[in-house]
């Protein structure tokens, strides 16, 4: 583990396969932003980014290809270095370019940027990194942090359970596959060309939100999916498909919530709250009651642990052992195309609340997090919250703006005042608009 | 701050159409907009297409291996048939098939099909030169390739983009296969008796139309294809 001196180490099964489906049409690549109150330093958030990196030797290793498995060992290459940010972001990763980094940082006027490959870590450990870094970064401009409040102390080592794979940690042999529904409603538009990344951006205010949701007893994520899947229910509806298809997200989640770690490398499982509108209508509040409950129902440990466990004996049944490397990319390929994509109608992740200490708060605006490219043209959803600012980003490599439109403009007419900003120049690929 | 008048959402500074529905904004209030930076940044930074120019060098060197080795071991097993020639010409024409696709990326189905069949017709010739003539190749081979190359692109070319229906898709495919079993008969004749006396491929062909018929009127007529739809949907 990067705690000692270490030549190399295993993926867990989520890097495994984040790393063999990464292709020039999929970028398992994702950005978290904080936008300051005050313009970026460069030079200073240099300078935080050289003395972070250290603490962190998760974020500072680089993928290999051996002959049965991909693995992680350190880079030890100059780097990374800060740039300037760029029009399309979350670009997908080269594990043989940028020095093998896996990891990038941008800055824009009073953004920052740091984009993460998913086989190195998950959202809750760059977002652990990312706090690190803003507190850093705030230190180098004068600003006194204390090391509290998740901040951690870069002057002290990372231990292993940091980078222990939890995931083999908690396996049992118990295990079973999630009851998935098998073919959902695709949801797949036009795509772009190569490479262009459509991202758009509704700001709105937590208070609202959680008014709303609570009117309705459920959580502000329960609230989200349930827009989400019924704006998703109305399109597939106009789309008047000979036989309408269940609607189903897919909703990670985090395990470290019921399998204590203090590991920072991926340690999520998704879970897929779904509705089928070929049994009749539902109402809204129907749809959200029912997310509500599917996740309280299917977000027991019990049956988390029984669904990782499969993954985890995937990995070590002994046969696939032996496939060789460049057959397991094909085998993970086809799998995630039966059990990733083809289950979902679309990603809808919550990485939560953004909270730092005291002393950060007046220098941070707000937050946004970027899901990358999908491996179809379809948008995914994510948003965070940071203050009272909750930041909803639709982002993906398809032409048409529709779903993104029903859902902000449902939320306008459900009583929340929405700010749109977007990278979109001319939606629907018109010079006109629709 | 504007907002759209279609979604109701409060719109960035900069934009100047929503990015939802793309309506334009006009705030009488707000002509002048003096943006500093906008939201999103602007510098371009293209990603380059990931190289295939290993794979492609790899793939060079082992068909090259395999023509190299065949050739030598030619000398030492029956050196009296110059057997080697049917290997390197495998090799030379599944490089056509394989390499130049990775090397040219915006190659379209059209031109890689059309490179394919040549790739083919040069094998089928280093064969006939081979055996000891060019009489088959030119009176029979060549021809049905030509016709078999000209019949699938065309085919290719009409349903070109995957955007044809079910039923469209169907009828070109039984008028093409129709068409290579006349191409087919005429050559044959034409080489063997120089003179064409259709049989068979008339009824091929006849079976093939017999089918499409019902298929074109189903297609044409809507509430024929809505009926169709809802009896075989899968």
């Amino acid at each position: 583990m990067p705690h000692r001196k270490v030549s190399w180490y295993k993926m867990d099964n989520a890097s495994v396969m984040y790393s063999s489906l990464q292709t020039e049409e999929y970028s398992a690549i994702y950005r978290f932003s904080a936008v300051m109150t005050e313009k970026v330093q460069p030079e200073a958030l240099q300078r935080a980014i050289d003395k972070v990196m250290p603490r962190f030797p998760g974020f500072r290793s680089r993928i290999r290809k051996g002959f049965f498995w991909y693995y992680f060992e350190p880079n030890k290459a100059p780097g990374p270095f800060l740039k300037e940010d760029v029009a399309e972001p979350c670009r997908p990763v080269r594990f043989n370019e940028d020095n093998n980094w896996l990891v990038r940082f941008y800055y824009y006027d009073r953004r920052i940027s740091v984009e993460v490959f998913h086989a190195i870590s998950d959202g809750a450990g760059t977002l652990s990194f990312m706090r690190c870094l803003l507190a850093q970064y705030l230190r180098e401009t004068g600003v006194e942090v204390p090391n509290e409040n998740g901040i951690q102390n870069i002057e002290e080592k990372s231990t292993a359970e940091e980078w222990e794979d939890a995931y083999s940690k908690y396996a049992v042999k118990r295990c079973k596959a999630q009851p998935l529904v098998k073919r959902a409603y695709q949801n797949i538009g036009t795509p772009e060309k190569f490479y262009t990344f459509n991202v758009t951006m509704g700001f709105m205010s937590v208070d609202k939100l959680k008014a709303r949701a609570k009117s309705l007893g459920v959580s502000i994520t329960d609230y989200l999916c349930g827009v989400l899947m019924y704006v998703l229910m109305k399109k597939q509806r106009s789309e008047r498909p000979i036989k309408e298809k269940p609607i189903a997200l897919s909703v990670p989640v985090n395990l470290r919530a019921y399998f204590p770690t203090k590991t920072m490398r991926n340690f999520i499982l998704t879970v897929q709250p779904w509705i089928d509108p070929s049994l009749g209508d539902y109402s809204f509040e129907e749809v959200v009651s029912l997310v509500h409950h599917y996740m309280r129902i299917h977000c027991s440990p019990n049956e988390m642990r029984a669904a990782f466990s499969r993954n985890v004996r995937f990995q070590n049944n002994k046969f696939l052992k032996i496939v060789p490397r460049f057959l397991k990319n094909i085998i993970m390929t086809v799998s995630y195309k039966l059990k990733g994509t083809k289950p979902y109608s679309a990603i809808m992740t919550n990485p939560g609340i953004f909270k730092v200490p005291e002393e950060m708060q007046p220098y941070i605006e707000h937050m946004e997090v970027i899901q990358g490219q999908a491996t179809v043209p379809r948008p995914h959803l994510a948003s965070m919250s940071y203050g009272n600012i909750m930041e909803v980003t639709f982002s993906g490599t398809m032409k048409e703006s529709e779903l993104e439109r029903e859902f902000f403009s449902f939320l306008v007419r459900d009583g929340i005042p929405v700010h749109i900003e977007s990278n979109r120049q001319r939606p629907n690929g018109a010079e006109g608009g629709k | 701050m504007s907002y759209c008048v279609n979604c109701g959402v409060e719109l960035g500074k900069e934009l100047k159409r929503c990015p939802l529905c793309g309506t334009l904004v006009i705030n009488p209030n707000d002509v002048e907009r003096n943006i500093e930076l906008p939201f999103f940044p602007q510098r371009q930074q293209p990603v380059a297409p990931v190289s295939k120019r290993e794979l492609a060098l790899l793939l060079s060197v082992m068909f090259a291996s395999v023509a190299i080795c065949c050739g030598l071991l030619n000398l030492t097993l029956r050196p009296e048939i110059q057997w080697w020639l049917y290997a390197a010409g495998a090799a030379v024409m599944l490089w056509i098939w394989f390499v130049p696709p990775l090397l040219w990326r915006e190659m379209s189905v059209l031109a890689k099909l059309a490179l394919d069949i040549v790739a083919v017709a040069l094998y089928v010739m280093l064969i006939a030169l081979a055996s000891g003539g060019l009489d088959w190749y030119v009176g029979l081979a060549l021809p049905l390739m030509i016709s078999f190359a000209v019949i699938s692109l065309i085919i290719c070319f009409l349903m070109r983009g995957g955007r044809r229906s079910t039923i469209t898709s169907i009828v070109i495919c039984l008028v093409g296969i129709g068409l290579m079993c006349i191409a087919t008969e005429l050559i044959i004749d034409c080489y063997f008796s120089t003179r064409w006396n259709p049989g068979w491929s008339l009824i091929v062909l006849a079976v093939c139309l017999g089918f499409s018929m019902p298929l074109i009127i189903v297609r044409c007529v809507p509430s024929l294809r809505e009926e169709t739809r809802r009896r075989f949907h899968l």
